[in-house]
């Protein structure tokens, strides 16, 4: 059983911050709910005759696990076993091979199970649940993908973390995922921001790097913005962080399981919607890298439209800023 | 008799002298400000020499005292060398306006700020374990900054690191350019009243940059007199649930009706004492008491006693957007202030440059003398006049950050104003954003704030 120091130092224990976007997501959607008691009744479901939701197939092959696999039995921080993310499942420790753990650098190896999760696996709304099932479905909601990500990097070896933020997201998604059902335009136009969105960072050459795995290079495309890649990171591009609420954590905190859950029970109807609209936008990126000629040429031709440089900046520390605790 | 307009500028500037550094003291950029009498009015080709020499001294500034800006520059293989005559201007790096938006939180904000600010930032002490952003503005501006921040509307600012030299020159800048296309109706003994935050109780910048108004002016209110602040904009603007936003929301909407009710006593006493008068602030609020004005079937006779500026945007409702003119028109029917004392600015916190509608006909005259306008295609390439697309600016008057910024607004410019004779180039009436950009505009940022029925019909 897990210790309550185990549970603190892991942060199975929502932090202030995300505990209170969690709560306001919980009381908004249960707001909505009640008060559209006659539209979930009828969201609930989809008719018969409708077009289903059918889970794509799986893009890549996990080899079987063999006993001469390294495995990572590490206690360090960012490094261990987390909520829903145990990096010593046989499916992560097979594929963290394939893809050259131990063999690789740190950054290689990460760009690679980026390149994996991101672009090999699908965005599916469905309830939360242990990595290697997510990795044998090759779908799942960001948190799954990003738990991916991390299992991976830590069953190679490398530490690993959250980053979670509640945001506002741009126009192409809200139009492919909130506004493809009406419960959940509902909910996020009486929150003005969905509850909670996140990414992967990993530890590399003493920094963290971010990487956004939620969004296949098609969903990219689909919303006619560039495709980011390993280091570079989603607020500003699919989305804007409502200030202050970015934070890292090491695992998913406790409850967010049962939320997921809890969604699918009451409103299955809605979450296939979005999984239908979801899947519907990847094919249309698919045709829009197509005539652009594959995904480099479109995504050469989106940074030249959509966005003029920026410049890098680097934050050092200035003694002339005092912090009087 | 009429005032002259040498007059009228010279009592101007006796009443914001404290914003003017002495004449000794002037760089480029201080003679581009302060030198011109009207800024609109200089001959082009004196204009261009004063906006040359004030965007190579700030480029020269920027490129060795800014390290973000200094790399950026290195980057792009641009140096103060480059700018040798007035068309290599164009040439100088610009920084997307999201630049502003892509900060931190926490400390790690505070360090945020000094490091895209332009040379030495004076010691700044921030307390407590959790500093918010507006215990480190507040902080800052304790250490004799002035940072300001606009565009909360998506839950995202733009944070602009003002030293007081550059905020002066902003606010100075806003007062002097209105008052230059408001002549002759402006003089001290005005009442004024401000259709936004009380600027000593908020540091989002269309409010702030009104200080001015309360030394050029001998009497003015302010419509909201609470404390504006991130939190409180974050509260009330985002939706997120929970007691305190909605106890927020439903005490704004109490003030609504206050202010509106407020403004009209305030419009009645004045009428009755004969005294001149001008708004300046947020469209949406006259819309709103010019309708409850209509409903009681009042109307008065301020024409040769009144005036309007206005800024922000022109949405007055969540689904409703005004037409300049029809605003206009209303003011007139209602309050009796003529159409050319009815003029609106286009501003933004990243800049200093206020571009003020002329009486004639209501075309946005840029202050040429320290602002160089570009407006942008899709690849970010300067176009022609009278070509829409994206608008951008070289501002020669900033210090304390580079002011070389691509805004997300779409405009028109047009060489010259093709109704009145000032000769420096003019943006169309109307700025809409470009598309994919978020909403903004302080005024909207108020509209939203305080909208729940102040809208009007």
């Amino acid at each position: 059983m897990t210790s309550l120091r185990e549970m603190k130092e892991k942060g199975y224990i929502p932090q202030k911050m995300y505990a209170k976007l969690f709560i306001a997501g919980a009381f908004s959607l249960s707001k909505t709910l009640l008060l559209n008691m006659s539209d979930l009744k009828k969201l609930r479901k989809i008719p018969v005759g409708s077009e289903r939701y059918i889970r794509p197939k799986r893009e890549y092959e996990i080899p079987k696990f063999t006993e001469d696999m390294k495995i990572n039995n590490s206690n360090e921080k960012y490094l261990r076993p987390t909520l829903y993310c145990d990096h010593r499942e046989p499916e992560v420790v097979a594929l963290a091979h394939k893809l050259g753990a131990y063999k690789k650098s740190d950054r290689e190896f990460a760009k690679a199970a980026f390149e994996l999760v991101k672009e090999h696996t699908t965005l599916e709304i469905c309830p939360l649940n242990r990595v290697g099932e997510t990795l044998n479905r090759g779908t799942g909601t960001c948190f799954h993908l990003i738990t991916a990500f991390i299992a991976l990097c830590r069953a190679a070896g490398i530490k690993a973390r959250y980053k979670v933020f509640a945001m506002n997201m741009i126009k192409a998604w809200y139009d492919s995922v909130v506004e493809a059902d009406p419960l959940v335009k509902k909910w996020y136009d009486s929150m003005g921001y969905f509850m909670l969105e996140g990414e992967g960072e990993a530890f590399i050459d003493g920094k963290w790097v971010v990487a956004h795995v939620g969004p296949k290079a098609e969903r990219q495309a689909a919303a006619g913005i560039p495709i980011t890649k390993f280091g570079e990171d989603s607020i500003g591009r699919w989305f804007f962080a409502i200030p202050g609420t970015i934070m890292t954590m090491e695992s998913i905190p406790y409850g967010f399981s049962g939320s997921t859950k809890l969604l699918k029970k009451i409103a299955p109807g809605s979450m296939e919607r979005v999984n239908i609209s979801i899947l519907k936008q990847i094919e249309k990126g698919r045709k829009i890298i197509e005539d652009a000629g594959g995904v480099e040429a479109y995504d050469k031709m989106s940074r030249a439209e959509k966005g003029a440089k920026k410049p890098e900046l680097k934050i050092e520390n200035k003694s002339q800023i005092v912090f009087e605790d | 008799m009429t005032i002259t307009y040498d007059d009228y500028i010279k009592n101007f500037n006796q009443c914001v002298e404290k914003y003017i550094p002495p004449k000794k003291n002037w760089t480029p950029p201080d003679l581009a400000v302060y030198g011109p009498k009207d800024p609109f009015k200089v001959p082009i080709k004196e204009g261009k020499k004063l906006q040359f020499d004030a965007i190579k001294y700030q480029f020269k500034n920027h490129y060795e005292n800014n390290k973000m800006y200094h790399g950026f520059c290195k980057e792009l293989k641009f140096t103060p060398d480059k700018i040798k005559k007035y068309e290599d201007l164009e040439k100088i790096p610009l920084i997307p306006g999201e630049f502003y938006k892509d900060y931190p939180n926490g400390k790690d904000f505070a360090l945020w700020l000094a490091n895209i600010f332009t040379g030495e930032i004076p010691q700044v002490k921030i307390s407590g374990k959790n500093p918010n952003f507006d215990d480190i503005i507040n902080a800052f501006n304790a250490s004799g900054l002035a940072v300001a921040y606009s565009s909360g509307t998506s839950g995202r600012h733009t944070f602009i690191p003002r030293d007081n030299r550059t905020f002066f020159i902003a606010e100075y800048a806003v007062a002097k350019n209105t008052i230059c296309m408001a002549y002759p109706i402006y003089s001290y003994d005005m009442k004024g009243y401000l259709l936004m935050p009380n600027p000593f109780k908020t540091n989002v910048f269309a409010g702030k940059v009104c200080t001015i108004y309360f030394d050029a002016i001998s009497e003015v209110k302010s419509a909201i007199d609470r404390e504006i602040n991130t939190e409180l904009i974050k509260l009330s603007m985002t939706g997120s649930g929970g007691f305190k936003a909605k106890m927020i929301q439903k005490y704004l909407a109490k003030m609504n009706k206050k202010i509106i009710n407020n403004i009209i006593k305030w419009i009645e006493k004045n009428y009755k004492e004969k005294n001149k008068i001008v708004f300046a602030g947020a469209p949406f609020f006259l819309y709103a008491v010019t309708n409850k004005l209509k409903e009681q079937g009042k109307t008065f006779d301020f024409s040769d006693r009144g005036a309007i500026l206005t800024g922000g945007g022109w949405k007055v409702h969540e689904t409703k957007r005004i037409p300049v003119a029809d605003f206009r028109k209303q003011m007139k029917e209602i309050l009796g202030i003529n159409p050319e004392h009815c003029l609106d600015l286009y501003g933004m916190v990243e800049g200093n440059g206020w571009m003020v509608h002329c009486p004639e006909g209501h075309y946005l005259h840029i202050p040429y003398t320290y602002y160089h306008p570009l407006v942008l295609d899709d690849e970010f390439k300067p176009v022609g006049y009278g070509k829409w697309g994206r608008f951008a600016f070289l501002d020669g008057s900033t210090f304390s950050y580079p002011g070389f910024i691509i805004s997300g607004d779409k405009v028109r410019m047009l060489e010259h104003c093709p109704v009145c004779d000032r000769p420096g180039p003019v943006l169309e009436p109307e700025v809409t954003r470009a598309s994919g950009k978020e909403m903004r505009g302080c005024a909207e940022e108020l509209r939203r704030m305080i909208s729940n029925d102040v809208g009007g019909k």
